[in-house]
């Protein structure tokens, strides 16, 4: 083996921090001045970059920085409350998020794509109910146009008033297409449906109370056993 | 129709004792890592930055998350593991923001402030040797870096730093050979 070749095991011992040398090498060491004074240099070496990096990471810590951090814990205070805080500030910005997407959604009726997006439950109701109970061929082919004003003016409030979605069973959301689809039919129940109720109050219902005037307690069956 | 519910009211007041004997079990337990691993977090960020102020500020970040986050790091090996990676990433970060700064500045000074090495109290703070030395640590990849910081802190076994590290033994002797080999090349 060259000087080199030697060299590379010399430096490969040292750097995984092999105290000792194999046979060989050291007989070449002892063999080859020049490999001797490098092997010297190498050790040297090594040992500087040991002692150096002791001195970077093994400096004096200071003396303020516990007292600081249990002053930052003290004022932190018990971690689960931050924790509760976070999910709590994060929930109230989702919340926040999802008034404002539902706000923006239901105040511009114009935007075509917006009232199916507020309906998907209806669209699909459509395509069941059309699956479920076919009607004729000529109601059919006018329905779509028509039925996409019939949701604008019936089912999606224009002033933007906040109103509660609901989940309906699918027989339910057939029926209630079917029924859409009669409206045009029946033009007295279109109007009376669309009109706002009237602010009436409610009139409160009287119920008497129910008197016993006798109570007549038998014994059951089984305790006279 | 209201649902009466009974109340015992020595039973809610173990439940509150319990929850702040809780809360000051958790104080104590951290306040024991807090004595362990305190001093360890701080040289970690000394390793990278040289600097006892910012050193000490990034402990005291990273020793403050620690915190936040205590309710999932109560093992000891795990707090220690996870406080290592995180402050030799905050001292990473700020390294590189204050060279991102230093380099800024030194494109506005005029040419002839500019200095071409290092100041005179500069070189008396430090020996030469050092100074490359540094600058090789700063060129090594960080996960090279990390190990040779990590194992050249007193008192820990490579067997430690893979468990901090959470990496195995095997690749941590690796990263060691090959980092000390790349210093010993840049410094020769």
């Amino acid at each position: 083996m060259s000087c080199e070749g030697y060299r590379d095991r010399l430096i490969d011992g040292l750097a995984s921090g092999e105290s000792s040398l194999d046979g060989d090498v050291t007989g070449h060491l002892r063999a080859c001045a020049e490999c001797k004074r490098f092997y010297e240099a190498q050790v040297h070496l090594f040992g500087a970059i040991d002692s150096g990096v002791q001195t970077m990471v093994n400096e004096a810590v200071p003396v303020s920085l516990l007292p600081r951090v249990r002053r930052l814990v003290a004022e932190a205070g018990v971690p689960r409350q931050a924790w509760g805080f976070a999910w709590g500030f994060a929930a109230v910005g989702i919340a926040a998020m999802v008034v404002i997407g539902v706000g923006l959604l239901r105040r511009n009726p114009e935007n075509a794509g917006g009232v199916t997006a507020r309906v998907p439950a209806f669209t699909q109701g459509v395509r069941e109910a059309a699956r479920v109970a076919p009607v004729q061929s000529q109601v059919t082919a006018a329905a779509p146009k028509f039925h996409t004003i019939k949701v604008k003016n019936v089912i999606v409030p224009n002033d933007g008033e906040a109103r509660p979605e609901v989940l309906v069973l699918a027989e339910e959301r057939a029926a209630f297409v079917r029924f859409i689809t009669d409206l045009p039919k029946e033009r007295d129940v279109a109007v009376a449906l669309t009109r706002p109720a009237t602010d009436g109050n409610d009139e409160a219902v009287e119920i008497a109370l129910v008197q016993i005037d006798e109570l007549d307690v038998k014994p059951l069956e089984s305790s006279n056993q | 129709m209201r649902e009466l519910v009974l109340i015992q009211p020595g039973r809610l007041l173990a439940g509150a004792s319990e929850r702040g004997d809780e809360s000051s079990l958790a104080h104590r337990e951290f306040e024991e890592r807090l004595a362990e691993c305190g001093p360890l977090a701080f040289r970690v960020a000394y390793g990278v930055l040289r600097n006892a102020a910012d050193a000490e500020d990034v402990a005291q970040e990273a020793l403050l998350k620690a915190y936040r986050k205590f309710e999932r790091l109560r093992e000891p090996a795990r707090f220690r593991g996870w406080l290592v990676r995180i402050a030799f990433r905050m001292a990473l970060d700020r390294w590189r923001s204050a060279r991102r700064r230093e380099k800024r500045e030194k494109q506005w000074e005029p040419a002839e402030q500019r200095s071409s090495g290092p100041t005179v109290e500069e070189l008396a703070a430090s020996s030469e040797f050092q100074a490359r030395l540094e600058r090789a640590m700063e060129e090594l990849p960080e996960k090279f870096r990390s190990v040779v910081l990590l194992a050249g802190i007193q008192g820990y076994t490579l067997e430690e730093v893979s468990g901090m590290l959470g990496t195995p033994m095997g690749t941590v002797k690796s990263r060691l050979f090959f980092a000390r080999k790349k210093l010993a090349e840049k410094l020769r």
